[in-house]
Parts: structure tokens; sequence; C-alpha cells
């Protein structure tokens, strides 16, 4: 049965407006239903094992006292797992998290890892037997970190190095030049929801509900993994409890539960513990920034070099490659970029939220309040100054740039005009004030997206698409935009999403779903259009049509494919591939940007870092509701607050073990941590981008804020904290 | 401190059988032979959202599994397990309280209200409910019953004076959506209706 | 989580006869309040308790005021006391001190006892596959040389740095807390001040208490000068978090002289904390920044960083003068 949203309120504003969710319902009152929520008969319930070491073999396990637990139905270790093949890593073109499975061989790659599944009638069961698990292992010293003796660096050269001019020979005749390092820690999405999966056989077809941004992708690396046809696999994932990335890859547990599933004859449900998901899931790893860069006499920016590092795996090679984006930001000269893999004991990182802008647009956005400084300029005159409307490294103008507008609007609601530059100049009673700016960008992508839309002779519509709703709104926006363009109410608009069995939408990753399925939706409702306006001329809106004409019924499948690409990109978005593109084209160039201000208080003998007042303005083209629209740019806003001052996964070296792998001590915002906080949209049209003329906004929110509020720390202290998170010790005196 | 009031009971061992509300069996340590084995099930009852559940568990399972895998009321919502983040909180006895840290035999007798248990039976949302949706208070919808259950409380407690004393007082359930905003304005408005009636 | 067998008796008589006693491997028996420390650390198979007697129906629930005393059952949740105006207007250093603590949630039913006996958040501690010498005795201690941000720099050994996490014990033991407890038949009075133990060799007996013996109240001296009171929480984020540092002051002020004060220091040590030396040097001298800060550097000697808390004693030091300096501008 699928899961179909329709509202039930008498709203009846459309496109554009604020409108209220549709599933506002359903999520209000505890009826919508997350993956994890479906109750199945006789299913039985799993825990994991995880290594508690950070790289070695396991040489054996005790089972005996986990067996004798009443209700223990098997324990899977690598001796006895069900048969699967190796995923295909999502960054080597397929969609597995990383490149190898659980229970495979005795090979423990980090610590953390799975080395056993257990089993049992009760949930009860299952976590008392996992806890009495004994494995015994041959343990070998882990490199876990960036600069660990041991850790190898990989330079994937050509993929990453953009270069232009002589950077070398700018820095050495600039009036005014920065150099410095920055870091970025690791940080792991904590979605409110678990990962986890069920899994339900009926003979050879397999049903599998798991929290999912990209649900015929799961289909088909399952399909791989377990060696079954896709038509025989159906993922379903209706809501998704936060995903922020973490989602949008199919996790190396899945096959596992299902392979049990299939073996024990019963349903099979896993809820990964909030521990295990910090280490089974996937994570933003640690990144380092070596930046040079320089400015003429008129504080005209110059050259830009920027060298990243990143941390991943043994044995996969996932990078964000921030600076593609980080070298387009302003008029440079000339610049030279790189980024280097560093392969280390640890699991596989993949994409969180803005997975290139959050830890690049840190190092760029302080470097430029450094120099800023150097020059003697405010910063924001600085970035207006260096604002550039064409692409620097391709010279492609962007499809629309409104940087300057969103620092004019966020500007003047900030009150930037009393902006007082001199470092501890603005105190208040025992707190020292600063204020800080920076920008914020995010790519305009797109994917080829395909969807039904059906409206009947009663008025009622339905849109029908594979696409995902991770709290975005998205169910909300495909039933304005259906009802707007066939002249019905919202509440007449029936949306169904997140299940294999409707046509495929894309990854819910990347900001491309409005962009991308809005430019489907829109055409498929403009045929409808069409076929009902040659039918009659009576009425003004389809649904008026619909009814002169006494048609029952009428159906349109829309494919869409974005304009860059071509047939072979749709063939792979039917075939659950990834096909992405945007932002940086070599005839196309497509951002949204934003301009971000904060205030900070520090109280001078203690030093808590508290963000008082966070005001963006942010320019995105077409916005398709303004109300959760704002609210993702809020939320995203509010991300940044916890990036800068709270989150990081600690990690103890001599384990490479997660220290603080729960929701008590690894800290994200909470209500009191917000307080004055403001999103202004700013108008911009931009009929050049898709169809829709939409930007993607879910990432754009919290790019800018790190580095806002590590300039504002700076201008209340003189302190400049290039790693974050800031945190009070930063702060002490000496 | 009760020293002295009567048990009413034979003072014979620890739970095996029995109503819970009225009172558990003891037996000294002296008499450990008829103490109930460890693992073993004991009848609960769960005053749920008005309606009495009976049900035999073991007394490790959590308020928070047994209203979900026992009631099928997945409302209430799995976060962390560990009382650090609020998406299961339900009202005992009318108090805001982890579900998820609660024994569902020790919250047996007692009168627990759900995020199921809030709008009206004809369909009426409570008022911040209708509060949450109208200030778009939340986005994935994940923590939004445990958020709306304790802003329910919140307000009832007398801890939604003004934005500061909500922002602090609803701090025990993360938004990770950070709906924080919208969570606050909602709080206000339903506070103001839900007064207005009282 | 082990099995375990559980009761709710409805006396104390009877609860204390038959509980058996929980050892420090953390197994026989335990009691049950608010069980937000206790079921934590059995989902973490850190505690494997076989019994659980749930004192819910033990009474022990009233606040008693007279005169200077005020006299709180064990089982009095942090969210009641908080709200007494015994404290929010007599003392609000030991309302702020649970406020500030844990969430709504966890305040309304963690007791008064319990958080008293709230077990330490060393990551060591809860990770059953680390070395730990309180979880497991003589296995070691993987906090000192590892992650150690949040841990002790007071009262520490090199067998244990845990630090004791909670706040409201910094509070009350300020006023003279008496601790009543019940054994069997026996009950006696301890000091608060005398119910924690250091972890010096034996780390895992954090109290002085039998193993089977009940906190059944907590009684606390409370001075009318203590309205000139105050908790200063320190943390990373404005709630729900634990106290990087805390100070929690009472000030008795002949205008600007101090004529007595009394400190008690969270989130920097392995017990609860009072920085009675602070106190002594503060007596009869005017309260300025410059002997707020003296003090703060006498209430943190002989304390010991063990890496990444090293930042805790220069926080201490300043997070006690500038709790004495805003208690001192109360009116």
């Amino acid at each position: 049965m699928p899961y179909t949203v329709q509202e039930n309120r008498g709203q009846t504003d459309r496109i554009g407006k604020p409108h209220d969710r549709i599933d506002g319902r359903l999520k209000v009152t505890g009826d919508a239903r997350y993956s994890l929520d479906f109750a199945l008969p006789n299913a039985l319930h799993s825990e994991l094992v995880l290594a508690t070491i950070g790289r070695g073999r396991v040489t054996g396990f005790d089972l005996a006292e986990a067996e004798a637990v009443p209700g223990v139905r098997r324990i899977y270790t690598h001796e006895n797992a069900p048969q699967r093949q190796s995923p295909r890593f999502f960054g080597a073109g397929g969609t597995g998290a990383r490149s190898w499975l659980p229970l495979q061989d005795d090979r423990v790659y980090y610590h953390g890892e799975i080395v056993a599944l257990v089993v049992a009638d009760t949930l009860v069961a299952a976590r008392e037997a996992a806890a009495k698990v004994k494995v015994s292992y041959a343990a070998e010293a882990p490199a876990a970190t960036l600069d660990a003796e041991g850790a190898e660096v990989e330079d994937p050269e050509g993929m990453t190095a953009i270069a232009t001019g002589d950077a070398q020979a700018a820095m050495s005749r600039a009036a005014t030049t920065h150099e410095a390092e920055y870091t970025t820690p690791a940080q792991h999405h904590n979605a409110m929801e678990l990962y986890g999966a069920a899994a339900q056989w009926n003979g050879e077809n397999l049903t599998v509900w798991t929290p999912s941004q990209f649900v015929y992708g799961f289909q088909k690396g399952l399909s791989h993994e377990l060696g079954i046809e896709r038509s025989r696999i159906r993922v379903i994932s209706p809501f998704v409890g936060g995903a922020f990335g973490g989602k949008g890859m199919l996790m190396n547990f899945v096959s596992l539960v299902a392979g049990a599933s299939r073996e024990l004859g019963r349903p099979v449900q896993l809820m990964c513990s909030r521990e295990a998901c910090y280490t089974v899931g996937s994570f933003r790893a640690e990144t380092a920034h070596a930046v040079r860069m320089g400015a003429d006499e008129q504080g005209h920016l110059g050259p830009y070099e920027h060298t990243g590092r990143e941390l991943t795996s043994r044995p996969d090679t996932y990078l964000v490659r921030g600076t593609e984006n980080t070298v387009r930001m302003y008029d440079f000269s000339d610049y030279g970029s790189n980024v280097l893999a560093v392969h280390a004991d640890r699991q596989t990182p993949g994409f969180m939220r803005a997975p290139p802008e959050v830890p690049y647009f840190f190092a760029l956005e302080s470097a430029i309040d450094e120099l800023a400084r150097k020059t003697g300029t405010d910063p924001v005159q600085f970035r207006v100054q260096n604002d550039t409307q064409k692409d620097p490294v391709t010279g492609t103008p962007f499809t629309s740039r409104s940087l300057v507008e969103c620092y004019e609007a966020a500007g003047e609601r900030f009150g930037w005009d009393r902006y007082s530059p001199e470092v501890g100049s603005m105190t208040d009673g025992d707190e020292l004030i600063g204020w800080g700016v920076a920008t914020a960008t995010y790519p305009t992508q797109m994917s080829p997206a395909t969807a039904r839309v059906t409206l009947s002779g009663d008025g009622r519509a339905r849109v029908m698409t594979a696409a995902h709703d991770v709290g975005t709104g998205v169910y909300t926006i495909f039933a304005q935009s259906v009802a707007d363009k066939l002249g019905v109410p919202v509440s007449a608009v029936t949306v169904e999403l997140g299940d294999t069995e409707l046509p495929p939408g894309p990854i819910s990753g990347g900001s491309i779903t409005t962009a991308s399925s809005i430019s489907c939706i829109e055409q498929a409702c403009d045929r409808i259009a069409e076929r009902l306006a040659a039918e009659t001329s009576e009425g003004s809106t389809p649904a008026e049509r619909m009814k002169a004409s006494g048609r029952p019924f009428i159906e349109e499948y829309a494919e869409w494919t974005p304009l860059q690409t071509g047939a072979e990109a749709l063939r792979a978005h039917y075939d659950g591939d990834v096909r992405i593109v945007g932002g940086a084209q070599k005839d196309f160039c497509a951002f949204a940007f934003g301009a971000e201000f904060c205030e900070v208080r520090i109280n001078k003998y203690t030093r808590e870092i508290r963000v008082p007042r966070l005001i963006g303005a942010f320019a995105a083209g077409r916005i398709m509701n303004e109300k959760t629209a704002r609210s993702q740019l809020l939320g995203g806003m509010i991300w940044g607050i916890g990036s800068a001052l709270h989150e990081e996964t600690e990690l103890d070296p001599r384990y490479g073990a997660y220290m603080n792998d729960n929701l008590a001590e690894y800290l994200v915002p909470v209500n009191a941590d917000v307080q004055e906080l403001e999103a202004i949209i700013v108008p911009e049209v931009d009929k050049q981008v898709n169809p829709a003329g939409v930007k993607g906004i879910g990432e754009l929110g919290c790019v800018g804020t790190s580095a806002a509020i590590a300039n504002a720390v700076y201008h209340a202290t003189g302190v400049r904290v290039r790693d974050l998170p800031i945190r009070m010790e930063k702060l002490l005196p000496a | 401190m009760s020293d002295d009031e009567p048990t009413g009971i034979s003072r014979r061992g620890f739970l095996q059988t029995g109503a819970l509300g009225g009172g558990a069996a003891l037996v000294g340590s002296q008499a450990k032979a008829q103490e109930a084995e460890a693992g073993t099930r004991v009848p609960v009852t769960l005053n749920v959202n008005g309606k009495p559940y009976e049900m035999m568990l073991d007394p490790r399972v959590t308020l928070l599994d047994a209203l979900r895998e026992r009631l099928d009321l997945t409302g209430t919502k799995v976060g962390c397990n560990h009382g650090q983040c609020g998406a299961c909180t339900v009202m005992i006895d009318g108090t805001r309280v982890n579900s998820c840290l609660t024994l569902a035999v020790a919250a047996s007798g007692r009168e627990v209200t759900t995020i199921e248990g809030l709008a009206s039976p004809n369909g009426d949302l409570h008022p911040m409910q209708a509060a949450f949706i109208e200030h778009d208070a939340f986005q994935c919808g994940y923590c939004t019953p445990g958020q709306i259950v304790s802003a329910v409380a919140c307000v009832k407690e007398g801890h939604a004076s003004d934005e500061a004393e909500i922002r602090e007082y609803m701090s025990g359930n993360i938004c990770r959506c950070a709906a924080y905003k919208g969570i606050v304005a909602a709080v206000q408005e339903a506070r103001d209706k839900i007064d207005g009636e009282a | 989580m082990r099995p375990f067998a559980y009761a709710r008796p409805k006396n104390v008589r009877d609860a204390t006869d038959i509980v058996t006693p929980m050892g420090v491997a953390g197994q026989g028996g335990a009691w049950l309040a608010g069980g937000t420390t206790l079921i934590d650390l059995m989902k973490l198979d850190v505690l494997r308790p076989e019994q659980l007697t749930d004192i819910q129906a033990l009474g022990m629930d009233e606040i008693e005021t007279d005169g200077e005393t005020v006299r709180l059952g064990a089982r009095v949740t942090m969210a009641q006391a908080a709200e007494h105006p015994a404290f929010k207007e007599g003392a609000p250093v030991l309302s702020q001190a649970l406020w500030k603590a844990a969430s709504p949630q966890l305040r309304n039913v963690a007791t008064l006892g319990g958080n008293l006996l709230q077990r330490t958040r060393c990551p060591y501690f809860r990770d059953v596959s680390k070395a730990c010498n309180k979880r497991e005795p003589g296995s070691g201690c993987d906090a000192v040389g590892g992650y150690n941000r949040l841990l002790a720099v007071l009262g520490t050994s090199e067998n244990c740095i845990a630090n004791y996490p909670g706040d409201w014990a910094n509070a009350a033991i300020l006023f003279d807390a008496v601790v009543e407890t019940r054994r069997g038949r026996r009950g006696r009075a301890i000091e608060l001040g005398k119910l924690h133990r250091l972890p010096g060799d034996a780390p895992a007996r954090e109290t002085v208490l039998e193993d089977d013996e009940l906190i059944t109240a907590i009684e606390l001296t409370v001075p009318s000068w203590a309205r000139r009171s105050y908790y200063l929480k320190v943390r990373d984020r404005e709630s729900y978090a634990f106290a990087n540092t805390g100070a929690a002051v009472a000030l008795d002020m002949d205008g600007d002289s101090v004529r007595e004060a009394r400190i008690g220091l969270s989130g920097v040590a392995t017990t609860p904390w009072r920085a009675r030396e602070a106190e002594a040097f503060l007596r009869g001298k005017a309260l300025s920044e410059e002997t707020a800060m003296q003090a703060g550097a006498i209430a943190f000697e002989g304390a010991r960083g063990w890496g990444h808390n090293d930042f805790k004693i220069p926080l201490g030091q300043r997070t006690v003068a500038r709790a004495l300096l805003e208690t001192a501008r109360l009116s």
C-alpha cells in the first residue's frame, strides 16, 4: 500500500506563497510512520556487535553465553554470514556507503565496525545477547587521524587540481598577503531518526523499510549485494526523520538484515543504537587547509592558493573537493588548488549537509576576513568590491548572482553601519561583543527526474514520484505545484513519495529535488493542460476544462533531464544511478548565494561563546514555498552555530574510537542556544538555471555561519581561532 | 515515610504475580527460594491515553518499547534511548518524562499520555498541535511528537511565560532540523489559547 | 541489558529487608528511584543488577521547612525542589543548581537522593570495552592519556580522574547538608561532605554507603543570608549540558566586606567539592576582582590537569571569581 499524503485543511494558497505542510497533520499527531515504525507480523529483532579495536583481525568468537539467552535465533559472524557481494562504492559510481560489507571476512578496518549481528525474538533478548558475545582479536595499532604516523597520503591528481595563472609569482608581487592553516573536525549527522532497516520476504520478493534519501539507488545496491533482480526488491521510505546526507548512500548492514531475514524465514528489524550510528553510518571527515592569498594596494584580490587534506578510510577515496567552489567566489587573478586524501583507519566518510562548502568556506571566509583586516578594509566592503559576475575559472557568466544584494539586505537589517572595526571595542558589562560576516554559497544542481501526474473528473489530482521528503517540504511544494498548474486546491492534491513502486525521482542530495522534480512535474501538468485545451475551450484552468470535457481521468508521465545531459543520464536515472549536474559547468555557472551577519557575546571571565543574533540574506531563484524555505534556511543557520561552536566527534587515537558517541557529549544546538535569528529571502529571477527557475536551499543556510562566527569571535577577543569548533578553552588568556 | 504502613500483602517475595498497581508481593531476602527468577515476565497494566492495556512483560522492557512494540503507538520516537534527546517524551500522571528511561513495569498502574492522545476523539487537533503546523515548528517531524508532548507539559507547568523561559524549558527536546524558532512561536500561541480556555 | 527481578515494596522496612547488596562489580541488587542514571548504565551494560527494588511507593517525597532547617525526602524530584520557595527565594543557588541541570523531563523523575549518587560521565567508565578502575577494579584507567576534556582536575589519582557530574550536591554541601539513610532496621546520618570518597586506589567505591543502604532524606540548614547566593554553570551550550566548570556561591556580606563565603565547585572534582581554603581566605576581606581571582586561585591549588582538561584550572579559577562578583552584586 503506498503511503499517500494529502492535507485536509482548506488552505487555498498556492505556489510561492507560504503554505502549511500538507503532511503536517500526520507529523503532529504521530500518525506519520517512519521506516522503523511499521509493525511487521512475526518480526524478529536484531542488534549489532561492534569491533572494540581500531584495526586488525577477529580471531574468534565465544558465543556460548550469548546463544544461551532465551529467544536468540541466530548469531551471525563472518563465519556464517549470508552470502552477499561487495557493494559498489558511491565514490566510484555506485550507491554503497563504502566498498565492503560487514561479516565478509575477519578484517577490522576501524573501531566500531560491525563484527556480529544477533537475531532474537525480542529486543531485550537481542540486546542482552549482543552484550554477551565475546570476540577475540589480533589488534594492530590504528592510524586514525589526519596526521597519524601510518596514515597514507594520496594525491589523486587531475581530479582535484584547479590552477590558472601563476599564483606563486602573484603572491610575491601582492601588496598584502595572508597565509594560514585552518582545520575542521569530524562531525556526525545525528539525525534524530536512527539508522536501521526492516526486511520482509514474500517468496522471492523482498521489501525493505529503511530511512533513505534515495530509494532507487538502495534498490539497485541491494540487487547487486544480494544477487537478485531489481524488480523483486521494493524499498520504502515515506518519511525520513532527518537525513542531512547521511541516508543518501546504502549502508552496508541493510543487505545483512535482508539476508538474515531470508535465511530465518521471518521479517527482521534492526534499529541501530545511537552509539552504533556513529560508526555504522557515515560522517563528515576532518579536513585541513593551507591557504595563501594576496591583494593589491586598492584591496583587490590577487592570487589564491588552497590545498586541502581530507581524511578517508583505508579502502575508499572519498573527497569533498571544496576548492572547486571556493575559487569561484571572488575575482581572483591567479589561483592554484589541490586536494589530498589521507587514508586512515576509520570508516569511509560521506556527504553531510553542504559537504564541500562547510569546511572549505570556513577556511576561505576566515582567510578573506583576515586579509580584509590586513588591508584595512571593512569586511563587507572587501567582499563587495571583489565580487564577480563571471566564473573566474571559465569566464562563463553566472546565471544569476545576487551576493551584493544579500550583503545589502542582511547588513541593513543587522545594523552593520554601527560596526566598530577595532578589536574589543564593543562591550556590554562583562560581555565582549563581536560582529562578523561571511559569504554563503551553494551550487545549483539538478538531476533527471520522472513523475506521474493524474487529474480526475472530480477535481482531484495526484503526483507520484520516488523523490523524498527529508523534512524539506517536498510533499507540500509538489502539491502546490500541481495545484497551481491544474487549477485545483492544494487540499485536492495527493502526493506519493519514497517508494520504488513509483517513477524514479532524484536522490535527495545536493539540494536538487525542487529544481529537478518541479521541472518534471510542471512538464507533466503542462501536457495535461495542452491535451485538455485541445479537447475543449470551455473553462480557463485544466480543472475547469476537465469538468467541461466530461473526462473521468487523465494522466501524464513526464521525464525530465537537465539541458546539459541527455539520454544516457536518463537511462542511468532509471537504473538507480546518480547523474547530478550543475554548479560550475563549461558553459553554465549556477550558484545560490547568501550573506550571514552575526553577533557573538563572550563573558570576559569564563569565555562561553553565545550567538544572540544571526541574520542571513539569501538569493536562490524562485522560492516555491516561503514558509518551508525559510525553515530550511533557519535550520541551516543553526547547523552553522553547531558546527562553529559545538560539534566535534572526539577521537581516542590509541583505539581509533569515538569517545563522545552520544547526544549528551556530542553537543548540537538546543532551543536555548537560539535567540534572534532571521533569514531574509532576496528576490531573484533566474530563467536560465532550469525551467522551474529554482536553486536549491537545503544546504545554503549552513555554509557561511562558521566563518561569520569565527570572524566575530576575533572581533570580540582578538583571538583568531582557525581550528573548529571554537570553544572556551581556545579563548582563555594564557 | 511509610515505615509502619501495613503492606496488606504477605511480604513474600519479589514480584512475580499480582497487579502491581495494588502493591507488590514481597519476600524478605531470607526467603530467596521464592523470589522471582530474573527474566520472568511480569504482569503490567499500562493506562495509555485513557485506555487500560494488560500485558505480560519482561521487566527490562522500557515504556518506550512497550508503547511502540506492544501497542503499536509509534508516534513516540526512539532518538537516543538514553534520555539525551527528548524524542520519546510522554506524560506520566501529567508530568513529562523520557519514556526510554522508564521501565514499563514501573509505569504500571499510572496514567500515560502519548502524542496519539492529544487530539480530540473527533479529530480536532490540540491547540499545540495546530500551532506547530501554523508556525512550521518542525521539518522532518521525527522529534515533533516529543516536542509537542513536552510543550503541552511545559505550558501546564507554568514554564512558558516568555520566550527565554520557553527556550530553556524546551531544551530537553533536541530538533536536529533546528525548528527552534517555530517551536517557541508555537508554544507561545498555544499557551495563550490554552490559558484562554482555562 | 541483563535480566533482573523487579519489586515495588510498599514500605521502607520491607524494602530494606529484601534488597540484596549491589557490590562494586555492579551486580547484586539496586534501588530504583528515578532511574535516569541506573537504567542508562544498565543499557550500556555498565551496571548489571540482578534485582531492582523500585522505591516509588515509599513516600519520602515531602519538603518540610522549620526555621532554617529544610528537610527533603530522598524521593523529592529535582523539579519539585527547584520550584520550592525555600530554595527559589531562600537560597537561589539551591534552585538554580537544579534547574540548570539535565532537562525538564529528567528533572521530573530524577530524585535528590539519586542525584547525590549520580555516576560519572567519564566515557571510559561508560564503554565496557575500555579500561576503567571504577567499573572494573584493577583494569586500569584509559582516561589518563585518553580523551579527558570533561574530567576532573581536583581529587584525582592516577587510578581515576572521573568527575562527579552533578550540580546540586555542590550547592547542598554549602548548607551543612546531612544525608539520612536506612539499612535494614538501622538508620544513620552522614554529613554530605563525608558521603563521597576520593578515588585514591579504590575508585569503584564512590561513597561510604553500604551496598544495601538507602538514602531516605536530606536535611539542610539554610541561613537567611543565603538569599544572596548563585549558581554559575559554565558549559559549551546554553542548556542541557554538563558543567565544564561551575561554582555554587553564597555570601554573607557586611557592606563590601565578606562576613562569610561559601563556595562549591562543579565539573572539576571527583566528588562534590567545597573550596574551604578559598572561603577562609575571603573572610573579612573586601570583595574585589582581585580578591575574587585570588580566591579562585586558592580554590584550585593542588589541581592537576590531564591534557585535554588542563583548561579547567584557569577556567575554574575564573568561574569562582565571576560567581563571587556576580553574587556580591545581588541585593
